[in-house]
């Protein structure tokens, strides 16, 4: 029993590894399309509606506290706490999307802002579109946690796949912070 | 039978979600009128694009790649290995999905081979061409029928067909490259340093896999109007290729996705199941070759899929990131392009370097000299790699003044690429030296190698490669390195894993056959590519007006491809005998201190039935003393 | 004691057959007689010295590994045999720091004084002179055009580079849809030419010091027959190309058809049609030769007559008639605004004038 435990313990430390280094290796994209950004707006930035993207960054951010929250009942074993806070996460990540895509996308191509209007458009669509990607597989990972959890398959001690969709959704929020002001905030807007 | 195995699953899934896809994508359009029903030909391209997507996928599915994970969504556990299964013959286990590292490493090994062979017929067709001046060989009929006549093919001429081949040439070979470097850390790296497999077996499942759908895919532009693009896909050119350079960027999507998986393996394999007592500075080096390989492949990697995404966005969506009009910059690409694909010049390289310092010790019966230099420059070299991409842009126009801190870093370098030169001489001087078929191929890979890298500082000062850039020098220059640094020490570690693997011992005097035709017609080829570019021949061109001595080198460059594709086949017929009934051996064949050749041939089912321990030094040859313990005292609880 | 003379003696001997071994490649196969093309400019001449240099420094380290290689396997056979035993050792040495230390720092110091050279000769290679002779160079799908702004702003266009002996130059390369660049191998510079307009255009500096005729050759892969995107480039004495310039400036007169022709060749159509006389030949693009009035097949299926609108309409725009087994997207689609109304009309005659 003692070495199932110790093997467990073993595995988990070798997956945890595996997941940083996936996380270093896409982290290579998101700087990539940071300096497709800069290199080719530079200090110039699409026009945007600035509420809708306060708004949705908030909404990813909170999303962000809330898996905190239900990883750490998770870790006390606490399994409905654990459900509770991962619902609110991915109801607040289906928002982030929705926000995103279904509002602002249409917004902005309303105000002639589309893929094929300018290097500007192409830029916002890319960053938004491969950021809302990685939200989605998110959210997947998330549902998929949350049935097992409801099914009651995690425990204090064991529960990797919970950590593992904590720290994928806390990066997907990292990767945004740095998105959100080089598409909202910074240079001028064109025109 | 072979109509159940996972391959042929795999196959007819990818078939079937091709169409699938197609017809979703163009119902979808239809639906949002986006395009007209008819014809199809005008608007086929995101339809054949989403078919190639969801066949991809479907391969996968089909194939069973996934059939764990979907379990572990269900949340039903699996057992870390499956068990051969009895009543199933040898071969079975191959063609399907398989978890044993070792398993794995073959596929690679083989589907790598096969591809180097696709690749390498592609070449002597366009050798052909170049053998004299005037296009006279692609305009053939034959190619008329087999491609040009074909509906879905819009070249117009042998020139096309002459750069479609050129392109699937490099990059078919890369991907073959690849494909060999996933086969030998794959095979080695567990075995090395006392693993019984991979610490993700079903990951490493899913990285060899989904190769098999990208190089499809990748032949597959042949079909469809090719690429006339080469391999780096330069845009505005690769935006306006015809369809083929889609499928082009998506094969090799694909097998860069494999790079990332199989990298994040090797790295938690390396750092985290090393047998007791093996310390970083006590691996085996080639493991601290697959180790610095695997840093630049789950890096860089990205940047080429991004770049490559960026093109395939503008094809299909008109987004202008390289259209200078619009404010898009073409040379952005360039830049994102060979930030992953000059260290990969390094992933293609380093497993095979580290073949050579594996191998020389074992041979000249010394230590390796400088181990530790040997395992840095590594590291080295992986590290230096990410700052020197833009030396293939000197001429591009880029901010001019860049040039020179690219300069310095480049010839950089030469310094860690040195140290492994010197200490492999170290390590042969005064050596007792064993001149069998593995040796010859890494004295081999010496020189060419040596050919290749000091080729590279010309290109590397900024003036001189004004002049080299986009010439057969350069060319000459990467086919020594690749050569050098991948093919000849892939044929060394064949020669002497082959036993391992089989557990019999490939021929000796056909393999120095295959030796002693290779390398001469290989420097032929190269010292003749090298010259005719300083000379003014440029790359990729179908056809050439320089003259009487040119066109006399090129005709020789084109006899020694045959001499080494007919080298090749000798090694192969030779494979096939000694598989089917070849010399039988037990044991440490070559005397190795090794711990894979501590256990017997071919390696058992687990590797080791028992954790070794690790007492000495790896390379301590004439010293008395073992390096791995095989039968350790059991250890104390716990553990 | 005679064991540690024959060690020295061996270092000896080694040292001496890579010593001839260098002088050997260095000298007699590394040289740029033999490796290079023959100098045509001032810029060749700084590159080339650089060349000789890393040719000695590629001898060297090439001579100091292959004979260190060859000389250890030479004495295995004179100590071991041909065959070793399997059993038995070589002799044992793990490494040498010191060594190690010097095989580090001296490529070091080597490589940072060849980057030093390098700097230095790429500082001479674009060293700007005053008052350079000023042309621009367009690169098009598969031609080179030039163009030379006179005083007057009017610029002669020609197909030809036609350049003075000795004179510092300045070309403006641009290109008009991929990438394209410019090289004159003799010249050995080369520099991409970038389509996007006025931000891309790069500057490349030639002063070409041998009379004679060379040729362009774009050595950037620029699609289908980027092999055939070449020009004549002519260095000629400083009142030859005076003499020139006035010539080709000159008008062409009325006479529409010479016109056309002058305009097809200049603006390269004929790089991509046939306009000579001829056995009918396959080019990138139809053939001119009996284009006009003839009934023409296109990609959709229809035909349609190749009168003075048809002609007009392809080359307006190119992508709205195919002609069957052609492709879209080749033909350039900005000659409109390139050409004048009245060269496309001269241009029309000149292909009237190759029909029936
Ligand atoms: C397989 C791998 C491989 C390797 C290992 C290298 C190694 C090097 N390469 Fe190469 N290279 C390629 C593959 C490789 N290259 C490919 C594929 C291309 C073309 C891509 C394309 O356009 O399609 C290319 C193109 C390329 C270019 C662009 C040329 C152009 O298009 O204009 C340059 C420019 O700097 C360059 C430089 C170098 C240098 C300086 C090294 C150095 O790492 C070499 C270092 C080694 C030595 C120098 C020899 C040993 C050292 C000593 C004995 C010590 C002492 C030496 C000195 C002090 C000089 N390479
Ligand atoms: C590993 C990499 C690799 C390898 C091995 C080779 C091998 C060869 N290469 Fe290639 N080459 C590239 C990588 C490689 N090349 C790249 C990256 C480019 C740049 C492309 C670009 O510009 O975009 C290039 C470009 C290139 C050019 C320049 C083309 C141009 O610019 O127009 C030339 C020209 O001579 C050439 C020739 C050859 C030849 C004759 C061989 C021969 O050595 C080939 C010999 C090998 C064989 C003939 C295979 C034999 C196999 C069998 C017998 C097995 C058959 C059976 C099975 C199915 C298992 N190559
Ligand atoms: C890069 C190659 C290229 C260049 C340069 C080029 N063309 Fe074309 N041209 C084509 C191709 C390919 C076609 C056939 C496809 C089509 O009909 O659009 C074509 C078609 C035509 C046609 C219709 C002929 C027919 O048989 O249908 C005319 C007329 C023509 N070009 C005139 C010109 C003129 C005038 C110029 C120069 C000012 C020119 N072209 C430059 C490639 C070129
Ligand atoms: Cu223009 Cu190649
Ligand atoms: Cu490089």
């Amino acid at each position: 029993m003692a070495a199932h435990a110790a093997n467990y313990l073993t595995k988990t430390a070798n997956n945890r590894l595996g997941l940083w280094l996936f996380i270093l290796s896409d982290s290579f994209v998101f700087g990539g399309l940071l300096v497709t950004r800069f290199v080719l707006l530079g200090d110039q930035r699409p026009e945007l509606s600035q509420g809708l993207g306060l708004a949705v960054t908030l909404i990813l951010l909170l999303s962000s506290f809330f898996m905190n929250r239900g990883e750490v009942e998770m870790a006390h074993g606490n399994q409905k706490g654990f459900v509770r806070n991962t619902t609110i996460t991915l109801a607040l990540g289906i928002a982030f999307l929705i926000g995103v895509v279904g509002v602002e996308w249409p917004l902005a191509a309303a105000h002639g802002l589309t893929t094929d209007s300018s290097a500007a458009g192409a830029v916002f669509y890319i960053m938004t579109g491969f950021h809302a990607f990685h939200v989605l597989t998110g959210v997947f990972l998330m549902y998929v946690v949350l049935r097992l959890g409801r099914k009651g398959h995690f425990t204090a001690e064991k529960h990797w796949p919970v950590e593992a969709a904590a720290v994928y959704w806390h990066f997907i929020d990292v990767a945004w912070i740095f998105f959100y002001p080089a598409l909202y905030l910074m240079g001028l807007v064109a025109g | 039978m072979f109509l159940r195995s996972a391959l042929f699953k795999g196959l007819l899934g990818q078939a079937v979600g091709t169409v699938i896809g197609v017809a979703f994508v163009w119902m979808l359009r239809i639906l949002f009128g986006a395009a007209p029903a008819f014809p199809f030909d005008a608007h086929r391209e995101p339809a054949l694009v989403g078919g190639a997507v969801i066949g991809a996928i479907s391969f996968m599915v089909f194939a069973g790649v996934f059939d764990d994970w979907f379990k572990w969504t269900r949340g039903e556990s699996t057992p870390d290995h499956h068990e051969p299964d009895k009543d199933k013959p040898g071969w079975w286990r191959y063609f399907n999905v398989d978890y044993d590292h070792k398993i794995i490493g073959v596929q690679y090994g083989v589907t790598s081979l096969i591809v180097l062979g696709a690749g390498g017929i592609l070449a002597l067709l366009f050798r052909i061409e170049l053998a004299q001046q005037g296009i006279t060989f692609l305009n053939n009929e034959v190619f008329d029928l087999l491609f040009i006549g074909t509906e879905w093919y819009q070249h117009t001429s042998a020139a096309d067909l002459y750069n479609t081949f050129m392109s699937l040439h490099g990059m078919v070979m890369i991907a073959s490259i690849l494909l060999g470097v996933g086969a030998m850390s794959n095979y080695l790296v567990p075995l090395m340093i006392g693993a019984n497999d991979m610490a993700f077996p079903r990951l490493n499942a899913f990285a060899y896999w989904v190769n098999v759908p990208g190089a499809l895919l990748l032949l597959s532009s042949l079909f469809l109007g090719g690429f006339d693009t080469g391999w780096t896909g330069y845009p505005p050119l690769s935006v306006r290729a015809p369809i083929g350079v889609q499928m082009f960027l998506l094969g090799v999507y694909l097998v860069g996705l494999s790079s990332i998986f199989g990298a994040i393996n090797v790295i938690v394999t390396t750092l985290r199941l090393r047998a007791p007592g093996m310390t970083m500075f006590k691996m085996p080096i080639f493991v601290w070759a697959a180790f610095a390989t695997a840093i630049i492949q789950l890096t860089a990697t990205q940047l080429i899929g991004l770049s490559f995404q960026l093109v395939m966005f503008q094809r299909l969506l008109g987004m202008g990131f390289f259209d200078g009009t619009v404010g898009g910059n073409p040379i952005l690409f360039q830049h994102l392009f060979w930030f992953y694909s000059h260290p990969a010049v390094y992933v293609f390289i380093l497993p095979g370097l580290g073949v050579i310092s594996e191998l020389l010790p074992v041979f000249t019966r010394k230590p390796l000299f400088g181990y530790k230099w040997i395992a840095l420059s590594s590291l080295g070299i992986a590290l230096v790699g990410f700052f020197v991409w833009a030396h293939h842009m000197f001429t591009s126009g880029m901010t001019s003044y860049l040039r020179l801190p690219f300069m310095y870093s480049t010839l950089l370098v030469a310094v860690p690429t040195g140290v492994k030169f010197f200490s492999w001489a170290g390590t042969l001087w005064r050596g007792k030296i064993h001149l069998d078929t593995p040796m010859l191929f890494v004295l081999g890979s010496i020189v060419i190698f040596l050919l290749g890298g000091v080729s590279g500082p010309p290109n590397g000062t900024v003036a001189t490669d004004l002049h080299l850039h986009d010439t057969y020098w350069v060319v000459g220059h990467f086919h020594d390195t690749m050569f050098g640094g991948y093919i000849f020490p892939l044929f060394a570690a064949i020669y002497y894993w082959f036993p391992k693997m089989s557990g019999k011992r490939l021929n000796e005097f056909w393999g120095k056959v295959h030796f002693w035709v290779m390398f001469p017609a290989f420097l032929v080829m190269t010292l003749g590519q090298m010259y005719v570019g300083l000379h003014g021949m440029r790359r990729r061109i179908a056809d050439y007006d320089l003259g009487p001595v040119v066109e006399n080198v090129q005709f020789w460059i084109t006899i020694a491809a045959f001499v080494i594709f007919s080298s090749i086949l000798i090694f192969l017929v030779n494979a096939y005998f000694t598989a089917k009934r070849g010399e039988v051996v037990e044991g440490n064949v070559w005397n190795s201190r090794s711990p894979e050749w501590q256990i017997p041939n071919p390696a058992p089912l687990h590797n080791y039935s028992k954790q070794f321990a690790v007492i000495g030094e790896p390379y301590d040859y004439g010293h008395g003393d073992e390096y791995v313990n095989m039968n350790p005292a059991p250890s104390p609880a716990g553990d | 004691m005679n064991k540690k003379l024959l060690s020295i003696g061996e270092y000896v001997l080694v040292a001496a057959l890579v010593v001839a071994s260098t002088y050997f490649l260095g000298a007699k196969v590394l040289t740029n007689e033999f490796l290079l093309p023959m100098q045509a400019s001032e810029q060749a001449v700084v590159i080339d010295e650089l060349f000789g240099i890393h040719w000695w420094l590629i001898a060297f380290f090439f001579s100091l590994i292959v004979v260190f290689m060859l000389y250890s396997v030479f004495r295995s056979f004179i100590v071991h045999g041909l065959r070793p035993k399997r059993e038995g050792f070589g002799e044992y040495m793990e490494g040498n720091a010191r060594l190690e230390v010097v095989w580090t720092v001296v490529p070091l110091a080597l490589v940072v004084w060849i980057a030093f050279l390098g700097a230095d000769s790429l500082g001479k290679v674009e060293r700007r002179y005053a008052g350079p002779v000023e042309i621009n160079v367009i690169g098009t799908q598969w031609s080179w055009r030039f163009e030379y702004p006179t005083e007057e702003g009017v610029s002669v266009v020609s197909d030809k580079l036609y350049l003075p002996v000795d004179k510092p130059v300045v070309l403006h390369l641009q290109s008009t849809d991929v990438i394209h660049s410019f090289w004159v191998p003799e010249f050995r510079v080369k520099q991409d030419v970038l389509p996007g307009g006025e931000a891309f255009t790069r500057d490349l500096r030639i002063t070409a010091t041998e009379i004679g005729a060379y040729k362009v050759r774009c050595a950037e892969l620029c699609g289908e027959s980027h092999w055939s995107m070449q020009a004549d480039v002519q260095v000629v004495s400083e009142a030859e190309y005076e003499a020139w310039l006035v010539q080709a400036g000159e008008d062409c007169g009325d006479e529409a058809v010479a016109c056309g022709q002058r305009w097809a060749t200049q603006f390269g159509c004929v790089s991509c049609h046939q306009a000579a006389d001829g056995p009918i030949v396959p080019t990138t693009g139809p053939t001119w030769l009996e284009l006009f009035g003839s009934v023409v097949s296109l990609d959709d299926g229809s035909t349609v007559t190749a009168d003075e609108t048809y002609i007009l309409n392809s080359i307006l725009d190119p992508n709205s008639q195919i002609h069957a087994g052609f492709r879209p997207d080749v033909m350039p689609k900005n000659f409109g605004e390139l050409l004048t109304e009245e060269q496309i009309n001269q241009i029309i005659e000149f292909i009237k004038s190759l029909g029936q």
